[in-house]
């Protein structure tokens, strides 16, 4: 709705969808007279070219982000009892996927990248904590080495909530790779992302990978057999076409959006507080947030100039209503503040060079005005 | 799957389509079906350009207009026919500790739908006659921990609700329907959800109502009960920033519910081809004595998901059928009380003697809109040809 009255929209989706119109039509014209819209060749190849661009040994599809983290942690067993520990400033999803597991959410504050702290991470581990599901938040990588040798000393799997971040790189390496497996998603708002839900997940342990591929289909290990019980999460044909026709833009696409990202971050580093990106870390911005304690007015003022932005997230997972933990406010101040403070601009491929610099003159203009 | 010269067991799909497309008359008919596509495609590029892909305006339209078909007062789009029946136990709060009846003669997301809440799944056998949980079973599997009856409507023939709804209201049961097969079907005038808490369809692409992939519906006369699954669809938001419960992803995509939007607009043209397909079927196959064929009933509307017969040399028959280039299904051959995954439940072959027999003749022919009268007189022709008739 608010699109509609924006000059600049959050999103574009329409525009990114022109670019690849006359491909898509006539893929999507071969698959549907192919009679195959469940787990056909277009899910093998897009598993096979995911699996590439991830450099992970496997990629399984699923039929959304949620899924892809929530049937990680059932492969490896967590369930009632277990605790598994994650950051409250996500997205709830990365809180209630654990939830389903029957298991318990702990959470671990977030540092000044708002990603899960690794210095208080060992503070909230017991002897109950089975895994650690750090997020990629916003697309920026988070200390996931540290955690990871946090995670081995304690015998704890890493499983790796990528839903924002394909493309991201930690010392050189594509997320998803560290831990025991990662979780994307290709919800349409995704840096890839295709017409509806859709996600995967990277591993390079086989036999994770094995399960993941009987769990998305009913148990089945041919059509007759049902071997485990299952659930039915699994990528459309369709959408694992548009997807595979993207992917061939993504490295592109996000290029761009880094393009944009050291525009904002030249213009605003003095006067609004932006995430520390930590040195090794190659971020892709599926979102871009600054911090201000004058956000609302901030908001406010870029929507009246036809700038539209969103929060990521104002209230935090451990204040959500839906949370029947016991939590309050003050707990875990890193995230409260981000869910207070923080603005996320508006930044994807399609964004032209003169909109970007609306917005950054926008921004400034009203720092000059409220911030000085 | 994907994999850098690994040797996983690999999704077996692709072969099976590859298989299946060498037959000239085929159970799968989407390829006939995809025709329209290009008028398909302008109405989803619409959805496109709005970005309105999630739980977006054609999926209160689908809802509605799905519910209203079926004379219920809500209608939920989710994720897949299975993820309908998951959603309405949790919904009705069911878990862990519980038992829920349902049959050992269905697609293995039933039963699985119900393991996957933590319920321990309770099996009573079918009748032969309409391959439907027998009435005359269920209230002996009763115990203190039931919870829940979800009864199927096989090949989209409904059970008698109105007798399940009665023995259910006897004993503070809740009843979830697997009508994923009974699209436009009804018994005694009335449609599935008539006499339960919600019937769950599914849209999978060769169901009679399809989208181009999983999708689903539930449909519930409960404002309390269709509220609750829209939470739990959709990570329990409120709205865009507020989680009121834990809950699920579970969304049936803005573009399939266009798809079955324009479905939808055929249906009755579907139901009735099928319906006047099998019955062509069933005037020959009927003087078959090595066929069975169950009772057909005027109060009982079939919806025909399936042409689903009883066959005396049913292996040979089917072996034979393909070879001659028919698309004949067996559906299904192992019944799920002997499936592995139901191994620690504890049963054992001779458990349900009327499921273990049908599984072992059951087969189901292609009876779908596009299957033209030539091609039923062939599969006839070669039944007749098989039994030396």
């Amino acid at each position: 709705m608010e699109s509609k009255i924006a000059s600049i929209p959050f999103v574009n989706l329409g525009a990114q969808y022109l670019q690849i119109r006359d491909e898509y039509l006539n893929l999507i014209d071969e698959v549907g007279k192919s009679g195959q819209y469940i787990l056909g060749e277009e899910n093998l190849c897009f598993e096979k070219e995911l699996s590439e661009f991830c450099e992970s040994k496997f990629a399984v599809t699923v039929a959304n982000g949620s899924d892809a983290l929530f049937l990680i942690l059932k492969a490896l067993g967590i369930g009632p009892g277990d605790e598994v520990i994650t950051a409250p400033n996500s997205f709830v999803a990365s809180a209630w996927i654990i939830v389903a597991t029957g298991a318990t959410p702990k959470y671990c504050d977030v540092d000044e990248s708002y990603n899960l702290d690794p210095m208080m991470l060992k503070e909230i581990i017991t002897e109950r904590t089975r895994a650690i599901l750090p997020v990629h938040l916003a697309g920026i990588p988070c200390q996931i080495e540290q955690i990871c040798q946090i995670a081995e000393s304690r015998n704890l799997f890493v499983v790796e909530d990528c839903a924002q971040a394909i493309g991201a790189r930690f010392n050189g390496r594509h997320v998803g790779n560290f831990g025991i497996a990662g979780g994307f998603s290709l919800h349409p708002l995704k840096n890839l992302g295709v017409m509806g839900d859709g996600g995967f997940v990277t591993t390079n342990d086989q036999e994770l990978a094995q399960k993941l591929v009987l769990l998305r289909n009913h148990g089945l290990k041919n059509r007759d057999e049902m071997v485990v019980w299952g659930y039915n999460s699994r990528l459309d044909e369709m959408q694992a076409a548009l997807g595979r026709i993207k992917l061939r833009l993504l490295d592109q696409w996000n290029e761009r959006v880094v393009e944009i990202a050291d525009k904002y971050k030249e213009a605003f580093q003095h006067i609004l507080h932006l995430p520390v990106v930590a040195s090794h870390a190659s971020p892709v911005w599926h979102n871009f947030l600054v911090f201000t304690d004058k956000r609302d007015e901030l908001r406010s003022f870029l929507l009246s100039r036809g700038i539209e932005t969103r929060i990521h997230y104002p209230i935090p997972i451990h204040l959500q209503i839906g949370h029947n933990l016991s939590y309050k406010k003050g707990d875990f101040p890193n995230s409260e503040y981000q869910s207070n403070n923080s603005l996320s601009l508006p930044i994807y491929p399609s964004l032209s060079d003169f909109q970007v610099s609306k917005i950054i003159e926008t921004v400034l203009e009203f720092a000059l005005l409220e911030l000085s | 799957m994907s994999s850098n010269g690994s040797n996983l067991s690999e999704n077996f799909l692709p072969s099976q389509y590859k298989s299946d497309s060498e037959m000239e008359i085929q159970h799968n008919y989407l390829s006939s079906q995809f025709s329209e596509y290009k008028e398909i495609m302008k109405l989803i590029e619409i959805v496109v350009l709005k970005n309105d892909f999630t739980l977006g305006e054609a999926v209160d339209e689908f809802e509605k207009r799905f519910a209203f078909l079926h004379q219920s007062q809500y209608g939920v789009g989710v994720g897949s026919g299975t993820d309908a029946i998951f959603l309405s136990l949790k919904a009705l709060g069911i878990g862990p500790g519980d038992e829920v009846i349902t049959p050992p003669f269905t697609f293995f997301a039933t039963v699985g739908a119900i393991a996957t809440t933590g319920a321990t799944p309770v099996f009573v056998d079918v009748d032969v006659d309409g391959f439907n949980i027998s009435m005359d079973l269920l209230e002996a599997a009763i115990t203190s921990n039931t919870r829940a009856i979800v009864p199927v409507h096989w090949a989209g023939r409904l059970c008698d609700m109105r007798i399940l709804g009665e023995i259910a209201t006897r004993y503070g049961l809740k009843v979830v329907e697997d009508a994923c097969h009974a699209v436009n079907a009804t018994r005694d005038g009335v449609y599935a959800g008539s006499y339960s808490d919600a019937a769950c369809f599914s849209f999978h692409p060769l169901k009679n109502l399809n989208v181009w992939g999983d999708g689903g519906i539930i449909l519930t006369d409960s404002k309390e009960l269709s509220n609750r699954l829209k939470l739990l669809r959709n990570h329990g938001l409120v709205n865009r920033n507020e989680c009121h419960e834990f809950a699920y992803n579970s969304r049936l995509d803005t573009i399939q519910a266009v798809i079955a939007n324009y479905m939808l607009d055929k249906i009755h043209f579907i139901t009735d081809a099928r319906v006047k397909n099998s019955k062509y079927f069933d005037s020959f196959l009927r003087n078959i004595p090595q066929i069975q064929i169950h009772t057909r009933r005027k109060s009982i509307k079939e919806v025909y998901h399936l042409y689903s017969i009883l066959c005396e040399e049913r292996d040979e028959l089917y072996n034979f059928l393909r070879s001659k280039g028919i698309d004949a299904k067996i559906h299904y051959p192992v019944p799920l009380h002997l499936q592995p995954a139901a191994k620690h439940l504890g049963y054992k072959p001779g458990d349900f003697p009327n499921t273990e027999r049908i599984s072992k003749k059951v087969l189901s022919l292609p009876v779908h809109e596009f299957v033209s009268t030539p091609q039923l007189d062939f599969m006839i022709e070669k039944i007749r040809e098989f039994y030396g008739i």
